[in-house]
């Protein structure tokens, strides 16, 4: 192991572990009012007047009057209002803030506020929705030529349902209006410089006029990417017009029924084989972006370079869109697009191999991409590609093959087996020309007198590790004990903007800069000078330039590998499945901490693994989430799995720190696939389209299709 | 205390009970949940009398306020009680909760309510001066209705002693801990010289309240395995048309599927395949 | 009326406000304890665990009625146990903290499944913390950290 991978005890673990980390919800309530979000109960309405109570003194109604600036939350466009317009378009969409000293009394308040709608037709199915946010086509090759020439067409359709990130701490933002009159906005969140532009544009005021704190924030996946900045921007307008602080923590039914999530799917697969080989692949994505567009562009965009999944396809069309329906509006959650498509994608081999009479695993492996081939967007796999090898160490740790045989053959009794194996990528850091475009990274270190140094870069750590990582890098560099490298939780007031925390981007991209900062400072320094370096990002001289408008060229410098089995059983007369092992095989490159690398492995896969079996959440005929809380809406506990086997494969990146690729977000992409797969095995080789795959789902299965 | 009485004994508890407008408060699980506002609490977590588990000579007296976790250390309490009480959620809510909250709060999904049914149990009931001892399926009026008037309490769940060893239990919920249950099922067989004493079946989750249906058990009650093996199919049918399952977050049709497949498994398993 | 009498990380203290409020909610309000997480407020997260009389309860499902006469622990005062100390040094081994809101509930899991239970298997480790979410690490850190702190820790529990 290289020395950089030797784990160490992350630098926040005292703090976290004996209770003293302060969340947002933390700190002492003297002095700050509670504020609470008067949100839509219908889907779609002309709000015509809100009927506010008489309020107590101390009390304040805060709505879109009160934004001083621009009621528009820029995320990708600007169609997410701060506070509603004139009207609301999905149920929990933020009318106006109550704000006031005491919590009790600010939710009688604003249960007391009446809402005057007009009530307007909603959109809430999919397959109606005929509003487009976003559309995009790319391709290659001749596909029609390719279905023309073809022995056998496959067309199949694949759905997947939402997924709620379920971190553990809510959301929560808190605005404080300091005596310069800058104001001060800290909270949960993922991306400091994105919550900044927000909340300078609401207020009007200029970058200078605020600054913002990422909080210790009590997980993320992707959940706190965007809606922090919505939030934030509420609290801030809430603060500004109370002239106090203001704090608003979501409860969790809150969060849970209004907060962003997984996008929905419906993916369209048309597949042409000739001589036991895809020639060609027609796909159609369509994603549920909800009532806003948010995220949805480039959460679509990932998604649909994924679509062809880890295979050589010589002809491809994609179009892909996302729709707008009268629900919660979707955003970013680990994956970002690429679980849907990959699911869908790892679900179409498996049954063109089956139709065929070939083993499923051997069939994908025949159309594996390599080293130098093209991907979809006519980019190139610069590097090697390490699948063979980790599906042999899959195997190794599982006898893949010989159990996908003995499950293979007719079962009797309650209880049936299966196994499946799910193979793909994730495309490490920003789509496309993101990182060099638009974000522009810049991270600093500052040495102080005392040989102390601290990195000065906007990545928040929301348990990822980045805390200690990127004092680990700095360190190893100086060659200076890790107790003298320090990284605080960033404050924009004091850090360079070094991007958000997203896409697996802060260790590959930012960990980078600060590797060549270090080895920058190490060659000027001078003990008892407090000095300063700088480094910004240089897209690597390899990359083939990337087109948006025609998505070709390179979508991602580099990619992380992943191979997972999963095994499982279910019972025949209540459709529960039980996994009997996981395991997975993941190349993230160098990990720049085993054990921090070894945990996201681990915890992405347990949450890909909830996604593809009991992390059910729909809306009902009026477009209510009715999951909303912890009993509604299940996520994995310790009894539902034994402990997972992760392996780390290590195919160094030469452009990340030490060789260190995106990391956080692959283990969970393929889990739903590996899944399905299993289950279709332990029901006798049935065809199955959607994730989740409920226990409901499997009885209906038996109940059709016996057993 | 605001908004609150603690009783030390049983006879503090029920003064108070007669006298004040409160709402009995054994384990909080549920009543935390539900959140009430403006109530005033009973708090009989510490009410010696209700926290014993006794036996005497027909019974297995369980008090209203032992915890599940009480019960799962117990030597008394019966295999079945215990299999059903330790699916319940996790160890911080068995921690917490009790046999007569379980009742109390009157709904078909308490786990250790359809062991009480499929049991034949009975619950002694108490007030100031008076006690009754009822039937606990006469217990449960309908969804959230109980027979228990505003000057009672739970005092002691007595369990049978015989008749509970051979037995299946099943809970089905959405996940293997903090789980509530979707559909939960326990049936009790009994065979004296050749021929069935007992086919008691319970379903729990599934409707307003647990349900049994003691008038087709009778059917197969007297015959012999052989017999009733005969008998089977008609008896399964009879369920199936009896049953009439409320909707929830999972379909009524799963769930009448797999009350269905765990009757059938339940009768399987003791010979009546 | 007579306050609520309780003992809080080992000192006596005197609540004045409703029988009905939830422990959770004065444990953060009135005495500051803020390593007590409100994740769920319904008895469905853990996050808000503590030992009532030593025993593992969530808190969000306590009224505080219900520890008259009671002793409460929260991480406040665990975190100066020797038994502590060694949890500490097992998460910190394995990097079981992530994100953090589940770890001062789940390391008072697992201080209430030691105390009774100093050796536990595998399955008995998920059995005890089964109660406690956590989203961050998929659990394998979590409960080889507990395996590892009833080991090394031998004879503190």
């Amino acid at each position: 192991m290289d020395k950089i991978s030797q784990s160490v005890v992350k630098k926040d673990h005292a703090t976290k572990i004996s209770g003293r980390s302060v969340y947002v919800a933390d700190y002492p309530s003297e002095g700050v009012l509670c504020g609470k979000l008067l949100h839509a109960k219908v889907a779609r309405a002309r709000v015509v007047r809100v009927e506010v109570p008489e309020l107590p003194e101390g009390y304040f109604y805060v709505d879109a009057k009160d934004v001083p600036g621009d009621n528009n939350v820029n995320i990708v466009l600007d169609d997410t209002p701060v506070y509603c317009r004139d009207t609301v378009e999905y149920i929990g969409e933020p009318i106006a803030m109550l704000c006031g000293p005491d919590e009790a009394e600010v939710e009688r308040l604003r249960d007391a506020c009446r809402v005057v709608y007009e009530e307007l037709e909603p959109v809430l199915d999919l397959r109606a929705a005929t509003e487009t946010f976003f559309d995009y086509h790319y391709g290659h090759g001749d596909v029609d030529g390719a279905f023309a020439e073809a022995d056998a067409i496959y067309d199949e359709e694949f759905e997947t349902g939402y997924q709620e990130q379920a971190y553990l701490e809510t959301q929560g933002m808190m605005a404080e209006p300091e005596e310069s009159g800058r104001m001060f906005v800290h909270g949960s969140s993922q991306c400091a410089y994105y919550i900044h532009g927000a909340v300078a544009r609401a207020l009007g005021c200029g970058p200078s006029g605020v600054h913002i704190l990422q909080d210790v924030t009590g997980g993320g996946f992707g959940g706190k990417e965007a809606f922090p900045s919505i939030l934030g921007c509420q609290v801030a307008v809430a603060a500004r017009k109370c002239g106090r602080p203001v704090r608003c923590v979501f409860d969790r039914r809150e969060d849970m029924e209004y907060t962003s999530k997984r996008h929905p799917s419906l993916c369209r697969y048309k597949v042409a084989v000739k001589d036991g080989r895809v020639t060609a692949m027609d796909i159609d994505v369509v994603f549920n972006a909800g009532a806003y567009s948010t995220l949805s562009a480039v959460v679509l965009q990932r998604g649909i370079i994924a679509a062809p999944g880890v295979y050589d396809v010589p002809n491809l069309r994609v179009h892909g869109c996302a729709r707008k329906t009268n629900t919660s509006p979707c955003g970013a959650y680990r994956g970002f697009g690429a679980p849907q498509t990959f699911f869908a994608v790892e679900m179409m081999m498996d049954h063109i191999a089956r139709d065929l009479g070939v083993d499923s695993l051997a069939f994908k492996q025949a159309h594996l991409v390599k080293q130098g081939d093209s991907t979809s967007t006519c980019g190139r796999y610069h590097f090697p590609v390490p699948l063979p090898a980790m599906i042999e160490e899959v195997e190794t740790a599982c006898s893949y093959r010989e159990k996908r045989a003995a499950y293979a053959k007719p079962q009797t009794g309650r209880y049936r087996r299966g196994i499946g194996m799910s193979l793909y990528f994730h495309g490490a850091g920003f789509t496309g020309s993101g990182e060099r475009d638009l974000i522009k990274a810049v991270a600093k270190l500052r040495k102080y007198r005392d040989g102390t140094v601290e990195v000065l870069a906007s990545n928040g750590d929301i348990g990822q590790g980045v805390r200690t990582t990127f004092p680990k890098i700095v360190a190893h560099e100086l060659n200076l004990p890790l107790d003298k490298v320090f990284y605080d939780h960033p404050d924009t007031a004091r850090v360079p903007d070094s991007g958000p925390t997203v896409a697996s981007r802060s260790l590959m991209i930012v960990g980078e800069l600060l590797r060549r900062a270090a080895i920058h400072l190490r060659e000027v320094w001078v003990d008892g000078e407090e000095q300063e370096v700088e480094e910004r990002y240089k897209e690597p001289d390899f990359m083939i330039p990337f087109d948006i408008t025609k998505f070709d060229g390179d979508a991602y410098p580099t990619y992380a590998w992943a191979v997972n089995a999963i095994e499982l059983e279910i019972d025949t007369l209540t459709g529960t499945s039980k996994v009997l092992g996981a395991y997975g095989s993941f190349d993230v490159g160098t990990p720049v901490d085993y054990n921090i690398v070894l945990g996201q492995m681990e915890g992405g896969f347990l949450q890909g693994i909830g996604y593809a079996s009991i992390e059910k959440m729909d809306c009902d005929d009026k477009g209510r989430i009715r999951n909303n809380s912890f009993s509604d809406y299940l996520i994995p506990t310790t009894k539902d799995v034994p402990n997972l086997r992760c392996m780390l494969h290590v195919e160094k990146y030469p452009d990340g720190p030490y060789g260190a690729k995106g990391a956080g977000e692959l283990p969970l992409v393929g889990a739903p696939a590996a899944y399905l797969e299993a289950v279709e095995q332990a029901l006798g080789g049935s065809s199955l389209h959607h994730a989740p795959f409920t226990a409901e789902d499997t009885l209906a299965v038996i109940a059709k299709e016996g057993v | 205390m605001v908004n609150g009485y603690v009783a030390a004994s049983l006879s503090e508890a029920l003064e108070i009970r007669a006298a004040h407008d409160v709402v009995p408060y054994a384990g909080g699980t549920d009543l935390m949940v539900e959140n009430r506002p403006n109530v005033t609490y009973l708090f009989l977590n510490k009410v010696p009398e209700l926290k014993r588990i006794t036996v005497d000579d027909e019974f297995i007296r369980i008090g209203a306020g032992v915890t599940f976790t009480e019960a799962l250390a117990s030597p008394d309490v019966p295999p079945l009680m215990k299999e059903a009480v330790s699916r319940i959620a996790a160890p911080a809510i068995r921690n917490a909760g009790t046999f007569g909250g379980n009742l109390g709060n009157g709904s078909a999904k308490a786990d250790s309510v359809l062991i009480e049914f499929v049991a034949d149990a009975k619950l002694r009931l108490v007030s100031k001066g008076c006690e009754r001892v009822v039937d606990v399926d006469k217990f449960y009026l309908g969804r959230k209705k109980l027979d228990l008037r505003s000057d009672e309490l739970i005092a002691e769940i007595l369990l049978p002693k015989q008749g509970l060893e051979q037995y299946s239990y099943e809970k089905v919920g959405g996940r293997n801990a903090l789980a509530i249950s979707r559909v939960s099922f326990a049936g009790v067989f009994g065979l004296e010289d050749g021929r069935i004493t007992n086919v008691a079946a319970a379903f729990g989750a599934v409707a307003d309240t647990v349900l049994r249906y003691k008038d087709l058990e009778a059917t197969l009650l007297g015959k012999t395995v052989e017999e009733a093996k005969a008998l089977k199919a008609d008896y399964l049918r009879a369920y199936a048309e009896r049953m009439t399952l409320t909707r929830g977050r999972v379909s009524a049709e799963y769930r009448k599927n797999v009350c269905m497949n765990l009757l059938d498994a339940f009768l399987t398993k003791f010979g009546i395949g | 009326m007579a306050d609520i009498r309780f003992t809080l990380n080992g000192r006596a203290v005197a609540y004045a406000g409703s029988a009905g409020d939830r422990l959770l909610d004065v444990l953060r309000r009135d005495y500051r304890c803020t390593s007590v997480k409100c994740g769920c407020k319904e008895g469905e997260c853990g996050a808000c665990s503590v030992l009532i009389d030593g025993v593992l309860m969530n808190s969000c499902c306590v009224a505080m009625g219900a520890v008259e006469g009671s002793s409460v622990v929260t991480m406040e005062g665990f975190r100066e146990t020797e038994r502590f100390a060694a949890l500490s040094k097992a998460f910190g081994d394995l990097s079981a903290v992530q994100c953090g809101f589940c770890i001062p509930g789940m390391v008072l899991a697992a201080e209430a499944l030691l105390s009774k239970n100093a050796h536990p298997t595998e399955d008995e480790i998920r059995e005890g913390l089964s109660g406690n979410l956590c989203r961050c690490t998929g659990y394998n850190a979590i409960v080889n950290a507990v395996n590892n702190a009833a080991k090394e820790g031998n004879g503190l529990w």
